[in-house]
C-alpha cells in the first residue's frame, strides 16, 4: 500500500506515472524540495567533512613518499606499489594478517554479541537481587583506565599458555579470549533497547507457555536486530582496529591481524612513510562497508518486526 | 527428578573425553617446575604458529630488521640443527621485551639501539657477552665503546647511524662548509623562489633534541657532563650552561621570529616529504629517508653536517643497533652462542648490511662498503665523531624539557630564560 | 499432549513449549560432558605445574557452571555467567593488579626482589681477564651423578683440561679425542651436543670452575663451546648486607633515594641503577598532591577535562542524531550508500585519524590555515589547540553516535509514531515529544559510559598534540594535556617507567569518573521511572 503526502487531485497535464521508493510516494517540484532536495544538499556537506580526512589517507596510500603530511592532496606520481605489496604478500604474509582480521572480527564479534544480549536480557527482563548494583558495576568497571591491564594481561595469559599453549600468548584463541573481555561494554547498548519494548509482549508469550529462553530467542531478539546489527559492526570496527594488546599477544608473523602487523611496519621506521599503513587502512575499510550493507537489511527491519501484538 | 540424569550423562562424556586428555596432561606434568628452565615437552599448537615450544632460539627484533633476519636466523638453526624463530613485537619493543622477560616469557635474543642499554640494565633484562680481545679488535672502536657500559660490553653491534646533511644537488650543488653558509644559500634559494624553506630539519610541537643536536653541540652544548670517574654525572646538567646559553640564543634569531629558518610546522611527518619535493634545499635526517628521495627521483649528494663559524664541530647524536642476550631467556646457551659467534661474522652484517645501507660494525666491512658507498661513507664519518648518548635512566628527565624548550625558543619564546627554567624543571626531577 | 488453545491455533509461533525438549537435552549434555571432561584433564597439569591460583579459578569456574547450567534455577545467571566469566577474568583482574600494583614502586628497575637485584648486579660484574686462559669448550656428563663436566682446551696453548665445582685437573690426550682443537669424545661420559647443552642451560649458568677462589677468578662457560676466565669484580655479602669492590675497596650499602633502594656508597654513588620492588603505602596517591608544579594546575586541567568529555559527548550525540535523522526519510534515494559512507571513517584507525586532523592545523602547510589563508599558529596556543582538540574528537566520534542513533530510530515502537502521525503531529513535535524521549532512555547509559570514555581519552590528546602547548618546561600540564595525559606522562617520562604511580592516577581517576558517572546515572534512571 503507497501513502501519498497529499490528496490526488486530478489534473490534466500529469501523464508521469507516481515515483515509489520504499513504500512511499516521491513528491515532485517544490514538495522534493521541501522534503528531501535539502537533505541530499546537507548529506553532500556532511560528507565531505567526514570523508575527507580518508581521503588524505587515500592519497598517502597512492604517493611513493606516502606522507599525510605534505600538504597537497593530488600526489606528484601515483603509484599502486602499496597495495601490490599487500595484496601480493611479498613481504609480508599479509593476506595471511588480513585473513586473521576478518576471522577474529567475526568470530568475536558475534559472541560479544551473543554474550552481552543475553546479559542485557537478564538485567532488562529479571528482577533479581543485585540487580541494580550489577548493572552499575559493569559500567564501572568498563570506566577503569585500562593502561596497566596490558602487564597483567600478559601474565595471566602467559601462565595460561603454559597449561593451554593453544591459548596462551602469541595464539588468535587467546587473544580472543581477552578481546572478549570488553563484553559486557555493550551490555548498555543492550539494555536500553530491550527496556524499550513493552513487557505485555513478554507477558503474552508467557501465557502461551513459552520458556525464558523461548522469549529471549524467539521473541525478543528479533524485534533488537537493528541494535544487533549496530552492536555487531561496532564490536567489529574495534577488534579489527585493535592494537594495544595485540602488540603484547600476538608477535609472530603467522598469528598477526593487520591491525598490528602494519603498526609494526612503521614503528621501527622514522621516514614518515605512510603509504603502507594507508594502504592497509584503506583495505581494512572495505570488509567493514561490505558487512554494514548487509547488516542495512536487519538495521531497517525494525518496521517490520515491530507487529507482534 | 532431572538433576542426576543430567550429572550422569556428563560424567559419561566426561570420562570418554578425559582419557585422550590424560595422555597429554601426563607429559606436561612431568615438566620442572622451575619457570625459567621448562621446556618442550608441552603439546605444540596445531595452527602452525611458532610458540616457544617449537623454537629453540627466539629473536625479537622490529620488523625491518625481522627480515633481514630471516635469512641467517635458518642458516643458523641448520648448521646447528636447531630451530630459530624471528619475532616482531609491533610497538613498544623495549617495554614489552622487558616486561616479558620478568614474567620469563621473554625471548632469548633482542635487537635494539644502544639507548635501550641504560633501562634494559636497570631493569636487569640483559646480561653481558664476553667476546674475546680478538673478536673486539675486529669491531670499530667507537662503535663498540657505544655498548659499553661501567666496563662491561652489553651487545654485540652490527650497524651504526648518525645524522647527515642531504642536499638537493640541483639547487645546493656544493657542500657548505659551515652552517652559516649553509643558511645564505637557502636564504638565497628562498628570495628567489627556487625553495620554499631554507632546511627541513624536524622540530614539531614538542622539539626534537636528536635532530637538534648537531647545532647544539657546536656552541659547546652538552647534555649530562662526565664526572672525572669518566661516568656520566647527573648533577651535572648542561643545559643552562654557556654553551647551551649561547645556541638558544643562536636559535632564536634563526627560528619562527627570527629569520625563519627553523619552524614548529615542520616536524617528523612532513620533513623527509618536503625535501623529497624539492621545497627545500636541504634535509637533516639518516639513513631512513634515503629511500623516500630516492623514490621521489630528487638528485641529492650527502655531507656531515658543518658546524657554526667560528664554533666548534657539530657532533650529532651516534647510535648503534646492537644484539642483546636475554638475562632470563630460557635459551641463554644458545643466545650468547649466536650473539657472540653469530653476528660479528662477515655474511651476517653483510646480510644486515643489504637490508639497509648502514655503517656495520665490522671494520674490514665498514672500509669496503664505504668505499663503494657515499651515503655510508658519510654516516660512518658522522658516526665517528658522534656522541654517544649517555647510558642513565635520567637522560629521560633531561630530553622531555629540552625538547620543549627547544620548541618554545623556535617558536619566539625568550632564549635565556626558557633554558634556565628548562634546567630547573630537570633538576628538580633529578632530585 | 497439551489440548490446543484458541491462542495456540492463530498464533503457532508462540508455542515452542519448554526448555526441556529433546534436542535441547542433547545439547546441554554435550556441553556440561566438554565443560567436564576439560576440567578434569587440566586438573592434573595444573598439579604438575604447582599453579595453585590457576587450579582455584578452574574448579571455581567449572562449579560454577555446572550449579548454574544443570539446575532450573539461577535463571538470570545462565545469561550472565558468560559475560562476567570474561569480565572478572579479563578486566576485573588486571584492575584489581593495579590497585594492587598501586602501593608499591613498581616501575623501571624495581621489577624483581631485592634477591634478584644484589644476584643481578653481582653477576653483571664479572670481568673476562685477557692475560688469563680461554677455552675452546665441551660438555659432557660426568660418570657422578650425571653432573656436568666441561673439557676444557686451552685455546693457546692446546692443553686439555677438565672443569668441575671442585676445580680444573689436566687430561692428558689419551683419554680424549681432539678434533679441531675441540674435545668430542670421552671414554666412558657421554658429550652434549648443541641442543643438548643449551637444555642444561640453567645447570651450566651455575657451574664456574674455581681458580682462584679468594680473587673471585672461575672460569665461565659462553655460549655452547667457549669458556673464559673472569675475576667477578663485585662481592656480596649476605650477613651484612654490602655489594664491595674487590679492586676499590669500596662498601656499598642499600640506601634510599625517593622511593626507591639503591646500593650505594658513603657518598651517594651508586654501584648500579637496578633496584628492587618495595611497597611505598600511600605514596603514590599523596605524590600528586605534594608535588607543587602539579598542584597549581590541577583544577583548571579538571575543569578542561570535564568540559572536553562533555562537549565530546553532546557534541558527536547531536552531531550524530541529526545526521541519523537526516537521512531517516524512506523517500530519499541511496540511503544504503549514504549510510555506508558515515562509516568508513570509523573504520580508519584512530592514529592516522588524528594524525592528519593535526596536519590539518599545521600553521604553515595545514588545509586550514591554507584554505582561510591566514598563519594562525593553532597548536602554539592554548586555546586555539583546545578548539583543534575539540574538532578532531567530534569528527571522531560522530559515526559512533550516528549508528547508535541510526539504529534506535529505527527500532522505535513504529505503533507509537504512526499513531502521532495519524493524529496529525508535525514533524517538529513528533521529534521532540515521541521520538527524543524514547531514544533517550536507550541511549542515556551510552552517553555516560562515552563520557567516561572522553574524560580518559587518552588518545586523542596524545595523537593530536601530545599535550602542548607547554608554556614553559616546567609545566606538567600543557594547553591540551587533560588530567589522563599530563600524568601518564609524568609516571612514564622521568627517569624510566614507575608504573605505580600510574596505578595510583588511574585510580584516582576511576574514582572522579564514578562519583561523575554515579550522578549522571542516576539522573537517567529517573528517565527510566518516568517511562
Amino acid at each position: 500500500m503507497t501513502r501519498t503526502a497529499s490528496t490526488t487531485s486530478v489534473r490534466p497535464n500529469k501523464t508521469r506515472p507516481m515515483k515509489i521508493r520504499n513504500g512511499y510516494e516521491v513528491p515532485r517540484g517544490r514538495a522534493w524540495w521541501r522534503h528531501l532536495g535539502w537533505r541530499y544538499i546537507v548529506g553532500v556537506i556532511v560528507i565531505a567533512f567526514m570523508l575527507f580526512p580518508v581521503l588524505y589517507v587515500v592519497s598517502a596510500s597512492v604517493n611513493p613518499i606516502g606522507s599525510v603530511a605534505s600538504g597537497s592532496l593530488i600526489p606528484k606520481s601515483l603509484t599502486f606499489d602499496y597495495y601490490r605489496q599487500l595484496l601480493s604478500g611479498t613481504r609480508y604474509p599479509f593476506m595471511r594478517w588480513y585473513g586473521n582480521t576478518l576471522l577474529i572480527g567475526l568470530v568475536i564479534a558475534l559472541l560479544e554479541v551473543l554474550f552481552s544480549t543475553m546479559a542485557a536480557y537478564a538485567f532488562s527482563r529479571m528482577r533479581w537481587r543485585g540487580r541494580r548494583i550489577g548493572l552499575f558495576t559493569v559500567l564501572l568497571i568498563q570506566m577503569f583506565p585500562q593502561f596497566l591491564s596490558s602487564v597483567a594481561l600478559f601474565i595471566i595469559m602467559s601462565e595460561v599458555g603454559k597449561v593451554l599453549p593453544q591459548f596462551g600468548l602469541n595464539t588468535l584463541a587467546g587473544y580472543g579470549l581477552v578481546l572478549l573481555g570488553g563484553t559486557m561494554g555493550n551490555v548498555w547498548l543492550m539494555k536500553g533497547y530491550f527496556d524499550s519494548i513493552p513487557r505485555d509482549i513478554d507477558e503474552a508469550a508467557m501465557i502461551d507457555g513459552a520458556g525464558h529462553f523461548t522469549i529471549f530467542w524467539k521473541i525478543l531478539m528479533p524485534l533488537v536486530t537493528p541494535i544487533l546489527a549496530v552492536n555487531f559492526l561496532l564490536t567489529f570496527i574495534h577488534v579489527i582496529g585493535e592494537y594495544m594488546l595485540a602488540s603484547v599477544f600476538l608477535t609472530d608473523n603467522k598469528v598477526k591481524t593487520l591491525s598490528i602487523g602494519l603498526y609494526g611496519i612503521i614503528e621501527g621506521d622514522q621516514s614518515g612513510n605512510l603509504g603502507l599503513f594507508c594502504a592497509g587502512s584503506i583495505l581494512l575499510c572495505i570488509p567493514v562497508v561490505a558487512i554494514f550493507l548487509w547488516l542495512q537489511k536487519y538495521i531497517t527491519s525494525g518496521l517490520a518486526a515491530g507487529s507482534v501484538k | 527428578m532431572r538433576l542426576p540424569k543430567i550429572l550422569g550423562a556428563a560424567l559419561a562424556l566426561t570420562v570418554a573425553l578425559a582419557l585422550p586428555g590424560c595422555g597429554t596432561g601426563s607429559s606436561a606434568s612431568s615438566d620442572t617446575t622451575k619457570k625459567n628452565s621448562a621446556k618442550s615437552s608441552q603439546s605444540s599448537s596445531s595452527d602452525g604458529s611458532v610458540t616457544r615450544a617449537k623454537a629453540d632460539l627466539v629473536i625479537w627484533a622490529d620488523q625491518k630488521r625481522a627480515d633481514a633476519l630471516q635469512s641467517i636466523a635458518k642458516q643458523y638453526g641448520k648448521d646447528n640443527g636447531i630451530k630459530v624463530a624471528v619475532q616482531t613485537v609491533a610497538t613498544n619493543l623495549d617495554t614489552n621485551f622487558i616486561t616479558a622477560d620478568a614474567a620469563g616469557n621473554g625471548p632469548d635474543v633482542v635487537v635494539q639501539g644502544d639507548d635501550k642499554i641504560a633501562s634494559f640494565v636497570q631493569n636487569g633484562s640483559i646480561v653481558p657477552v664476553q667476546l674475546s680481545s680478538k673478536e673486539k679488535d675486529a669491531l670499530v672502536p667507537e662503535y663498540l665503546k657505544a655498548v659499553q657500559d661501567n666496563g662491561q660490553t652489553y651487545g654485540v653491534p652490527y650497524a651504526a647511524e648518525g645524522l647527515i646533511l642531504y642536499r638537493n644537488t640541483k639547487l645546493a650543488p656544493d657542500a657548505p662548509a659551515t652552517f652559516d653558509d649553509l643558511i645564505s644559500t637557502g636564504q638565497q634559494l628562498v628570495s628567489e623562489k627556487k625553495a620554499d624553506r631554507v632546511l627541513s630539519l624536524q622540530v614539531g610541537d614538542v622539539g626534537d633534541p636528536f635532530h637538534m643536536q648537531p647545532l647544539y653541540s657546536s656552541f659547546g652544548g652538552y647534555l649530562i657532563g662526565t664526572g672525572s670517574d669518566g661516568k656520566p654525572d647527573t648533577s651535572d646538567i648542561g643545559v643552562d650552561k654557556a654553551g647551551a646559553l649561547k645556541f638558544a640564543e643562536k636559535l632564536s634569531q634563526l627560528g619562527e621570529k627570527g629569520s625563519k629558518v627553523f619552524s614548529r610546522s615542520v616536524s617528523s611527518q612532513n620533513s623527509i616529504s618536503l625535501f623529497a619535493q624539492g621545497k627545500t634545499p636541504y634535509l637533516v635526517s639518516g639513513s631512513w629517508a634515503r629511500a623516500d628521495i630516492e623514490k621521489a627521483g630528487i638528485d641529492y649528494a650527502v655531507s656531515t653536517i658543518p658546524g657554526f663559524q667560528g664554533e666548534q664541530q657539530a657532533r650529532p647524536f651516534m647510535s648503534v643497533q646492537a644484539f642483546f642476550v636475554a638475562a632470563h631467556g630460557k635459551n641463554k646457551t644458545l643466545a650468547e652462542e649466536f650473539v657472540n659467534n653469530v653476528v660479528p661474522k662477515q655474511s651476517t652484517q653483510e646480510k644486515l648490511y643489504d637490508a639497509e645501507a648502514r655503517p656495520p660494525a665490522l671494520k674490514s666491512l665498514l672500509e669496503k662498503k664505504a668505499a663503494s658507498d657515499d651515503v655510508t661513507k658519510v654516516l660512518s664519518q658522522a658516526a665517528k665523531i658522534g656522541v654517544v648518548r649517555p647510558k642513565v635512566p635520567q637522560l629521560n628527565a633531561v630530553w622531555d624539557p629540552l625538547g620543549k624548550a627547544e620548541a618554545a625558543i623556535v617558536g619566539g619564546a625568550d632564549p635565556d630564560s626558557t633554558m634556565s627554567s628548562a634546567a630547573k624543571t630537570i633538576e628538580d626531577a633529578l632530585k | 499432549m497439551k489440548a490446543v488453545s484458541p491462542k495456540e491455533a492463530q498464533h503457532p509461533r508462540l508455542t515452542l513449549g519448554r526448555t526441556t525438549s529433546v534436542p535441547e537435552l542433547v545439547v546441554k549434555i554435550v556441553f556440561l560432558g566438554i565443560v567436564c571432561g576439560f576440567a578434569v584433564s587440566l586438573i592434573p597439569v595444573l598439579i604438575g605445574l604447582k599453579s595453585w591460583t590457576m587450579l582455584a579459578v578452574l574448579c571455581v569456574s567449572v562449579a560454577c557452571i555446572l550449579i548454574i547450567y544443570t539446575t532450573k534455577r539461577h535463571v538470570p545467571a545462565k545469561y550472565l555467567f558468560p559475560g562476567t566469566f570474561m569480565l572478572v577474568l579479563f578486566v576485573l583482574i588486571p584492575v584489581i593488579y593495579t590497585v594492587a600494583i598501586s602501593a608499591t614502586n613498581y616501575g623501571d628497575g624495581t621489577r624483581g626482589t631485592q634477591e634478584e637485584a644484589v644476584a643481578s648486579i653481582v653477576e653483571n660484574s664479572v670481568e673476562r681477564q685477557e692475560n688469563k686462559p680461554s677455552y675452546t669448550m665441551s660438555v659432557a656428563r660426568g660418570t657422578d651423578h650425571g653432573r656436568l663436566v666441561l673439557y676444557l682446551v686451552d685455546e693457546k696453548t692446546g692443553k686439555i683440561y677438565r672443569g668441575t665445582q671442585q676445580g680444573l685437573t689436566p687430561v692428558s690426550r689419551a683419554d680424549v679425542t681432539v678434533s679441531d682443537g675441540k674435545v668430542t669424545a670421552v671414554g666412558g661420559q657421554r658429550v652434549l651436543n648443541a641442543l643438548e647443552i643449551d637444555k642444561q642451560g640453567d645447570s651450566l649458568s651455575r657451574l664456574s670452575v674455581p681458580v682462584n677462589k679468594d680473587k673471585g677468578i672461575y672460569i665461565h662457560p659462553s655460549g655452547i663451546s667457549e669458556a673464559y676466565t673472569g675475576q667477578s669484580r663485585l662481592i656480596y655479602d649476605k650477613a651484612k648486607d654490602t655489594i664491595t669492590d674487590r679492586q676499590t675497596g669500596t662498601v656499598y650499602r642499600p640506601r634510599k633515594f625517593g622511593d626507591r633502594y639503591y646500593y650505594a656508597d658513603s657518598a651517594g654513588r651508586k654501584v648500579s641503577e637496578q633496584s628492587w620492588l618495595s611497597n611505598v603505602g600511600w605514596d603514590n596517591y599523596t605524590r600528586l598532591f605534594r608535588d607543587e608544579s602539579v598542584r597549581g594546575q590541577l583544577f583548571s586541567t579538571f575543569l578542561w577535562t570535564l568540559f572536553f568529555a562533555i562537549f565530546s559527548v553532546f557534541g558527536t550525540f547531536l552531531c550524530g542524531l541529526l545526521i541519523a535523522l537526516l537521512f531517516d526519510e524512506p523517500r530519499m534515494a541511496g540511503r544504503k550508500f549514504w549510510r555506508s559512507l558515515m562509516v568508513i571513517p570509523y573504520a580508519v584507525p584512530t592514529f592516522i585519524g588524528f594524525l592528519i586532523w593535526s596536519t590539518f592545523f599545521n600553521k604553515d602547510f595545514g588545509i586550514i590555515n591554507q584554505v582561510l589563508g591566514v598563519g594562525i599558529d593553532w597548536f602554539g596556543d592554548p586555546t586555539l589547540a583546545k578548539i583543534a582538540v575539540c574538532t578532531a574528537n567530534l569528527w571522531a566520534g560522530i559515526p559512533y553516535m550516528f549508528l547508535i542513533s541510526t539504529g534506535a530510530l529505527q527500532s522505535l515502537p513504529t505503533d507509537v509514531v504512526e499513531a502521532a502521525r495519524i493524529d496529525g503531529a508535525g514533524p517538529f513535535r513528533l521529534f521532540f515529544q515521541i521520538k527524543m524521549p524514547l531514544l533517550l532512555i536507550s541511549v542515556a547509559p551510552l552517553l555516560v559510559s562515552s563520557f567516561a570514555f572522553n574524560f580518559n581519552n587518552y588518545n586523542a590528546i596524545a595523537l593530536m598534540t601530545k599535550g602542548g602547548p607547554f608554556a614553559s618546561s616546567g609545566e606538567i600540564f600543557g594547553g591540551t594535556d587533560i588530567l589522563i595525559s599530563g600524568i601518564y606522562r609524568m609516571a612514564f617520562g622521568g627517569s624510566g617507567a614507575q608504573f605505580g604511580l600510574a596505578a595510583a592516577v588511574s585510580v584516582i581517576l576511576f574514582l572522579i569518573t564514578a562519583v561523575l558517572g554515579g550522578i549522571q546515572f542516576g539522573i537517567s534512571n529517573k528517565f527510566e521511572d518516568i517511562r
